[in-house]
């Protein structure tokens, strides 16, 4: 008891400048055991510590206390400490001691979990996933828990400001596929399938030694939205995905993959058919819902496709075309793509025409400008850090005792008059 | 120095500025070979080694300017160089003659119309060449270009002096005074002072290279009209506070000077330059794309080599 009330005076004076935490972080490291020893009578002690000034002595006797497993009744008590805790700790403090961080709100996750109200875990999340990265372009061990929160709560637009960002430094490659995948999932439900699309692909062509779960579940969402987004899909992976994902995965997800040649036929009639047979896997897999979304989709670009065709089209010719029921039906789809911005296109009530027409995009206007200007602008610090990379890359040792084997006789650049690269 | 009251005024063709500088230079660089490795060793260590370049005392480079002369204006053309005589501190006579001779075949209408010279301000030796060429010409100007480079410097730093007739101390004495010019160019003038100003290396590089130069120039040229029109912005904001007293004939040159641009004022211009402008833009960020796209190929492929068969984990994700 003696040396709790020890710590708590060292930790009460020693929270000043930078020096002084290292230095107390030294000390509770070495007092970590006993506080392990004894947990019930820390509760006493975290009054008196304050988690905005001493966070870091905070953190140690919250972590020590909440050690074990918790009933949901004190799950019920520890959560507003703990939420308290994370949303007024000092950051830099928490930096000293990222894991003991990372194991509390981890805790805190599951407790929210417990008393089945993941919407209030979702904000004290947010804040300690900021307050653990060092940049924005940091992926934490916290990212997949923020974002399985928000999906369970279903605020998905919490979880998309996160998204927003991109990612440069990656502290365990367990957290990027599931930062991805639930990023992934959490798009899907926005509805915005070009970025779910991006990041299930991250998923997919991570390098792996061997092929894991969250890549093959991954895979098959990967396929029916790229089958809603884009109307097509190709088996092969490109050449930075990992071999063992490019030999396995499609043997995981056979369902899948004869549903995408079904789909490329475009009869829509055999697509349904098929859908329901295989009806119970999809379920199995919790992709049903996916599913009936690519079904609709397949009228989107049936229509899409005939604008390539024609320039006008009646109504019932389009109906009869993509295999709908009536004009009716068929108006009611091309009002709804020309709505979303799918296609460009004027319906003509009184003869029931479609006149479809070209992007009416010009390029002449100073947001478009604006638009350009900062689309280069990122692509050139993208640039700058893929050279920085590739640089590093030359030196890892590795690649050079590689290279190094099997180097040709005749210098490449004797053969060739055509300029590597053009410098910027 | 006073300021000159012989009312004449001159005018400077741009040549005669480049003649004077490439003689200078071309002096300077023939003197002075570029310092070799060895010179940074002290002297004393190395009893053998050659004496370090004397140190920077720029060389005095002389000649002969020569134009027309009409009336109360003198037009100063061109400039040739002229040997110096340190011992009789003064230019080689019979040279001066003997080419004077050689340029009066080929421009009729040109006279000698005084000397030029380098350094940072007139001194009194210079005063035996100027009275050494009054027989040829009663009242000859003297031309100074100052070779030292300043960048704060926003003029041309050239001065031309007159010698004028002053009592000091009771004594008559010729003394230099400056005098005020303008610069002026005839258009083929302008254009091939200016091509040879903006001479690149000959190998120039590749293409990127010699575009970069070529946008580089013309980036400082608008920085410069910028600056020069924050001035005349500044000048005229304070004139309009009352600070300085308005004077008329300045606001009517900025006035005829601002009804000269925009030269194209319409919807169509505008359309048609954001148009081009965007095209411009979407190029730029093709080719980045294209740059990155070969970089993170590389990238890969060296990823790949290294780590193909066994994966190694700890973020190295490439992304897309």
């Amino acid at each position: 008891m003696g040396s709790i009330e020890n710590l708590v005076t060292q930790i009460q004076g020693l929270s000043g400048s930078v020096d002084d935490i290292a230095h107390l972080h030294n000390i509770l490291k070495i007092a970590d055991e006993s506080l392990h020893a004894e947990p019930s009578a820390l509760s006493s002690v975290l009054d008196q510590v304050d988690p905005a000034k001493h966070s870091l002595g905070y953190l140690y006797f919250l972590e020590a206390f909440t050690f074990g497993p918790v009933s949901k009744e004190q799950a019920l008590t520890l959560i507003p400490i703990l939420a308290r805790f994370i949303n007024c700790c000092d950051a830099q403090q928490i930096r000293f001691a990222p894991d003991k961080f990372v194991s509390v709100c981890k805790r805190f996750k599951d407790h929210v979990l417990l008393i089945e109200s993941p919407l209030r875990g979702v904000s004290p999340m947010r804040a300690a996933v900021r307050k653990l990265q060092t940049t924005s372009e940091h992926l934490t061990t916290l990212h997949p828990d923020f974002l399985l929160l928000c999906i369970l709560s279903k605020s998905y637009n919490i979880g998309l400001s996160v998204l927003e960002d991109d990612i440069f430094d990656v502290d365990q490659p367990r957290d990027l596929f599931l930062y991805c995948y639930y990023g992934g999932m959490i798009c899907i439900g926005q509805k915005r399938f070009r970025k779910a699309l991006e990041l299930l692909h991250n998923v997919v062509t991570a390098p792996m030694n061997t092929i894991n779960a969250i890549a093959v579940e991954a895979y098959k969402k990967y396929i029916l939205v790229s089958l809603i987004h884009y109307g097509q899909f190709s088996t092969s992976l490109p050449k930075y995905a990992s071999s063992a994902a490019q030999r396995n995965l499609k043997n995981f997800c056979q369902p899948y993959i004869e549903l995408a040649t079904t789909y490329s036929s475009g009869k829509i009639a055999e697509f349904k058919v098929y859908v329901d047979t295989n009806r119970e896997k999809f379920d199995n897999d919790k992709n049903l819902g996916l599913v009936k979304q690519v079904v609709s989709s397949m009228y989107k670009h049936n229509i899409q496709r005939l604008t390539q065709t024609y320039l006008t089209l009646s109504l019932q010719d389009i109906a009869n075309t993509v295999q709908l029921g009536s004009p009716k039906e068929a108006e009611m789809h091309v009002l709804q793509m020309i709505q979303d911005g799918e296609i460009f296109a004027t319906i003509n009530q009184k003869d029931g025409m479609v006149r479809f027409l070209e992007d009416p995009e010009q390029y002449k206007t100073c947001q478009m400008i604006e638009r350009i200007d900062s689309s280069i602008q990122r692509i050139m610090t993208l640039s700058r850090k893929l050279n920085a990379m590739d640089e590093l890359m030359s030196y890892d040792p590795l690649y050079l005792s590689k290279v190094g084997r099997e180097r040709q006789r005749f210098d490449f650049d004797d053969f060739d008059t055509v300029p590597q690269k053009f410098p910027i | 120095m006073a300021s000159s009251s012989s009312g004449l005024t001159f005018k400077l063709h741009p040549l005669v500025i480049l003649n004077i500088s490439d003689h200078y230079t071309r002096v300077k660089s023939q003197l002075h070979p570029p310092p070799s490795a060895h010179h940074c060793a002290p002297a004393a260590a190395d009893p053998f080694a050659p004496p370090p370049p004397p140190a920077a005392d720029p060389p005095r480079v002389y000649g002969c300017v020569i134009g027309v002369q009409r009336g109360r204006t003198v037009e100063i053309f061109n400039s040739f160089e002229l040997l110096y005589d340190p011992a009789t501190h003064s230019l080689d006579r019979a040279f001066l003659d003997k080419k004077q001779e050689l340029y009066k075949k080929v421009f009729p209408n040109f006279y000698v119309l005084g000397w030029y010279s380098t350094g940072s301000d007139a001194e009194e030796s210079d005063m035996h060449i100027h009275k050494a060429l009054m027989d040829i010409n009663e009242s000859p100007v003297y031309v100074l270009l100052n070779p030292s480079i300043n960048h704060a410097q926003k003029d041309l730093p050239v001065t031309i002096y007159e010698s004028e007739l002053h009592v000091i101390d009771g004594i008559p004495q010729l003394i230099f005074v400056r005098a005020s010019y303008t610069i002026e160019t005839v258009e083929a003038e302008r254009i091939s002072v200016d091509h040879v100003a903006h001479l690149k290396p000959s190998d120039g590089g590749t293409a990127a290279t010699q575009l970069a130069a070529h946008l580089t120039g013309i980036h400082s040229a608008i920085k410069m009209l910028n600056s020069r029109v924050r001035v005349l912005h500044h000048y005229l904001l304070a004139m309009q506070k009352g600070e300085i007293p308005c004077e008329n004939s300045l606001l009517r040159q900025v006035s005829s000077l601002l009804r000269r641009l925009p030269a194209i004022e319409s919807g169509k211009f505008q359309d048609d330059f954001l148009m081009e402008y965007n095209d411009t833009l979407l190029i730029t960020y093709l080719a980045m794309l294209t740059n990155c796209s070969s970089t993170m190929n590389e990238l890969i492929d060296k990823f790949n080599t290294a780590y193909d068969r066994h994966s190694r984990r700890g973020g190295r994700t490439p992304f897309v």
